[in-house]
């Protein structure tokens, strides 16, 4: 009996896509637009939805978890930390900071492997 | 220093898309390929982007050292265990419980500090990781995330969306609010199969 190995595994989590993928998603959702009560709820959801989305029609097999948090801009203080227990050579995170003139919004891409 | 020369770019471009001088500056069709360009450009104007923090690094010269043990793990053949789930199944309620009483026990009587939150943010992901570790599922990964928030009179909005397992793969959060700031964790555990 052979052990199949994926072999794109073995690259790693490949954040450059990620994070290509997330900013399309950002600039898509929010570019151009004004921070709106009534919207954001749909924005926040829709950014979330789509960057999935297109993770997974990268086809990798990875399980994905995306945060994002879209903030009024105004003067206030923003900490986040993250601490990950996980195989450092095949999971990543990717994180996506975006801003206009009345929003700041970010993005956090987690990306765990699937050993098959 | 981007944003500048885009829009000198966008006005020659404008000025050669309606060569018949009209009074008003007619905004170009959105079946030209160069006006969509523009046309995205300026809904992009007021907004920058950078990525704040990769990992694997983008170089990858530290991923290297974990693949030559890997490869050489890989040559190990393991018999099979033929488990199908976890041995102990992730218990969402009781995470929740010590985790809220670490976040009471550390920010008790703690007032928002700009320059002590950073260090404590990462402190608090920390000692959250190692309390979840503690519970002892096994062949589970653990992603944890810890948010300050200042209370100034903002709004902030979090969503969150996951492709994983639902049998087995969960998620818990606990809220910690003050006067003057909220903190927010958020643990995610996956089963690795």
């Amino acid at each position: 009996m052979e052990e199949y190995h994926r072999p794109c595994d073995e690259v790693g989590f490949n954040a450059e896509e990620a994070h290509n993928i997330v900013k399309e998603c950002v600039d898509e959702v929010l570019g151009g637009e004004d921070y709106n009560q009534n919207n954001i709820n749909q924005w926040t959801a829709s950014i979330v939805e789509q960057s999935l989305a297109h993770l997974v029609k990268l086809g990798k097999a990875y399980k994905y978890i995306v945060t994002c948090a879209v903030v009024q801009r105004s003067a206030y203080g923003f900490h986040t930390a993250s601490s990950c227990f996980w195989d450092t050579t095949s999971d990543g995170t990717c994180t996506v900071r975006w801003e206009n003139r009345t929003m700041n919004c970010i993005v956090n891409v987690f990306a765990v492997a699937i050993v098959l | 220093m981007d944003r500048r020369s885009r829009m000198t770019k966008s006005s020659p471009g404008a000025a050669h898309q309606s060569p018949v001088a009209s009074k008003k500056d007619r905004r170009p069709s959105m079946f030209e390929k160069e006006a969509y360009a523009q046309i995205l450009r300026e809904r992009l104007r007021e907004s920058i982007h950078d990525v704040q923090y990769v990992e694997p690094p983008f170089d990858d010269s530290i991923a290297d050292i974990g693949k030559e043990w890997k490869s050489a793990l890989a040559k190990l053949k393991f018999a099979n265990s033929y488990r199908m789930e976890p041995l102990k199944k992730f218990q969402a309620h009781s995470v929740e419980t010590k985790i809220q009483q670490i976040l009471k026990d550390s920010l008790k009587d703690v007032k928002y500090d700009d320059k002590s939150f950073s260090h404590l943010s990462l402190d608090l992901a920390d000692r959250v990781l190692t309390a979840v570790k503690e519970f002892g599922y096994h062949r589970y990964k653990f992603i944890i995330k810890v948010l300050f928030i200042q209370k100034t009179g903002q709004a902030i909005n979090i969503a969150s969306r996951w492709i994983w397992d639902v049998a087995w793969d969960s998620w818990v959060q606990a809220k910690h609010e003050t006067e003057s700031y909220v903190a927010l964790v958020l643990v995610f555990a996956l089963y690795c199969e």
